[in-house]
């Protein structure tokens, strides 16, 4: 036993100093593209490529860590959230192109718009419980998507259409740099949202509905008040990475902006980094996002797959990922953090145990 | 807020599922600072009507109280803030969360008409685990205690919300002779700091042991009340637990030596 608390601390440490380290290098490299840097001499170490992806990570960050407050701290399986994230970046999209506001002033009402929707659709779905509402929600993620596409306004498509929406480009200075702190601060607000909501009165009724709703309430917790709050909050951090995305990515329509694949996936960083935790979900989104990047061949170490051809490779790697989703759901149920805190291991009798677990 | 009603009061309470009346036309009154006992057979309502009280369940008709005032219809959280508390017949702890963390929640939460922060709710935690005797596993988590231990756990919630009235579902069932004398002091400790208790029993020493009055439950409606000792010994009472060939052979006999 206390030999185990040992070897756990010292994973934990080994796992503070590596986050550290990843975490300096991320925020610290992009400022190598500044001019004044580079004619001082120190080596580029974050080239265009660098900051797509990075800023890719990092949105991926702020979607996990929001799926994170519905789904790993109320426990509630929320399959829909890209809908915010579209939501999000249609709002600033909007306001930006067709408005012609000013990209930080229509930014803010991405998560507003995002979390009053997830409040109003919230009130009747949050009343479903485990996989119907898990169904239901990933039913308006789909619909929110080919609403936007599809609606006319007087023989005008009101978004874009499907030929999406164009935004100007903003003349902003080292925009990659630009918008890669924006995204990291997006994720920076997420992760104290969550760690403010576990130390709270609120958190402590969220994890009271995960456990047991009807104790939840008998001892006083207003149930739907409180789905409906996590809920909206989740949904206002997802829309203000879509916001961001909007802009920085200057052309949305609805494959890049409620694309369904990024419901699967946010869970699944969650998963992976540990639900209901508050570094959890954000180790989870670094981790899978560079496997997924690494899959697609979009990274610079790349492999090669025999018998396999180049337009192949991204189905192969959502196989990876479906057969990744179901290992971590069997062998590391509560994340890789536990796993490498040693509390879980790779063996039958794990296997055993969780299996148990899970199908009661 | 009438001086004179008594505290909870329930006027012809009928909840129906389906075709089937599981409390069909139930009234009684529960008076301040007593231990009520509510007894009957397997599926006579028992559950049904505490669900009733603190609104989980939807009554189909009559009127339930608390001193004077209706709160049919209200959702049970906002009963649980007026300071009614109930424990679950299967317990239902947060797994996740240690001993005292469970009673802490409770705290936070509950029939505060001032909000309570988290430091306080784990002081109060505190003295309800000394109360119920779980102070010295009050950083296990709920999957290292024993059933007696859970139950006592499901307790100290309840008491942690502060109520002024008590609904016990069941808490002695499943425990053995030496752990209901156990539970009987905590109750008893729970009701020494000026808590009414209204106990759902099927072990007839504990009804016995801890009430001066009771109320028989029978098909969802009241079939007897009054002292333990004599509503055991109505003959309809023994009918509805032992049927008539048993009511029978006991009028036949002195009567019953002991009614378990």
């Amino acid at each position: 036993m206390i030999a185990r608390t040992e070897s756990s601390a010292r994973w934990k440490r080994a796992f503070v100093i590596l986050g550290a380290a990843v975490a300096a290098y991320a925020l610290l490299a992009p400022l190598t593209s500044l001019d004044a840097v580079q004619s001082a001499g120190v080596p580029l170490l974050a080239d265009r490529l660098w900051f797509r992806l990075a800023t890719i990570i990092a949105m991926f960050v702020v979607m996990a860590t929001a799926w994170n407050i519905i789904g790993g701290i109320t426990g509630y399986a929320a399959f829909g959230n890209v809908a915010f994230f579209g939501i999000g970046a249609y709002t600033t999209g909007m306001l930006i192109a067709k408005a012609k506001w000013p990209f930080l002033l229509s930014l803010p009402l991405a998560p507003v718009l995002s979390s009053a929707f997830a409040a109003l659709i919230g009130i009747p779905l949050l009343r479903l419980r485990g996989h119907y509402f898990a169904v239901a929600s990933l039913g308006v993620g789909v619909a929110v998507g080919e609403l936007v596409q599809n609606i006319d306004y007087a023989g005008q498509p009101l978004f874009g259409g499907a030929t999406g929406l164009f935004l100007p480009i903003d003349a902003i200075d080292n925009r990659g740099l630009f918008f890669f702190y924006l995204m990291c601060g997006a994720a920076a607000i997420s992760i104290a949202v969550t760690w403010l909501v576990l130390r709270s009165r609120f958190g402590y009724g969220l994890i009271a509905i995960r456990e047991n709703e009807d104790a939840a309430a008998v001892i006083g917790v207003n149930t739907t008040a409180y789905k409906v709050a996590a809920f909206a909050l989740a949904a206002a951090l997802t829309g203000l990475a879509g916001g961001i995305f909007s802009q920085w990515n200057v052309f949305i329509n609805q494959e890049n902006s409620f694309p369904i694949e990024y419901n699967v996936q946010m869970i699944l960083m969650a998963l992976l980094g540990g639900t209901g935790t508050i570094f959890g979900p954000a180790a989870g989104a670094v981790l899978l996002q560079l496997l997924i990047q690494f899959l697609g061949g979009t990274l610079p170490i790349s492999f090669e797959i025999p018998f396999v051809s180049e337009t192949v490779r991204p189905i192969l790697a959502q196989v990876i990922l479906g057969l990744l989703l179901v290992m971590v759901v069997i062998f590391v149920p509560r994340g890789v953090i536990d796993f490498f805190g040693g509390r879980s291991r790779l063996s039958l009798s794990s296997l055993r145990r969780s299996l148990r677990d899970t199908s009661l | 807020m009438n001086a004179a009603a008594p505290q909870l009061e329930l006027r012809r309470v009928v909840k129906r599922f389906g075709g089937v009346a599981a409390v069909d036309g139930v009234t009684f009154q529960v008076e301040k600072g007593e231990i009520l006992g509510v007894i009957g057979p397997n599926g006579a309502g028992k559950t049904t009507l505490l669900n009733c009280i603190n609104g989980v369940h939807r009554l189909d008709g009559g009127d339930i109280r608390w001193e004077g005032v209706s709160i049919t219809g209200m959702a049970p959280h906002r009963i649980a803030k007026l300071g009614i508390g109930r424990t679950f017949q299967i317990v239902r702890p947060f797994g996740s969360m240690t001993v005292r963390e469970n009673a802490a929640v409770g705290a936070l939460f509950g029939s505060a008409a001032a909000r309570r922060g988290p430091k306080e709710a784990f002081e109060i935690a505190e003295q309800v685990l000394e109360l119920v005797g779980l102070n010295d596993k009050a950083a296990y988590p709920v999957s290292a205690l024993t059933i007696p231990d859970r139950k006592r756990l499901e307790v100290a919630r309840a008491v942690a919300t502060r109520p002024q009235l008590l609904l016990l579902d069941e808490v002695m069932a499943g425990l053995n002779n030496v752990e209901i004398d156990e539970a009987l002091e905590m109750v008893r400790a729970v009701h020494a700091t000026g808590v009414t208790v209204l106990v759902i029993e099927h072990v007839m020493r504990v009804i016995i042991g801890l009430c001066r009055r009771a109320i028989v439950l029978h098909f969802g409606q009241v079939l007897a009340e009054g002292e333990p000792e004599v509503v055991l010994r109505d003959e309809r009472v023994i009918q509805a637990y032992l049927g008539e060939r048993y009511a029978k052979r006991l009028r036949a006999s002195d009567g019953p030596q002991d009614a378990r």
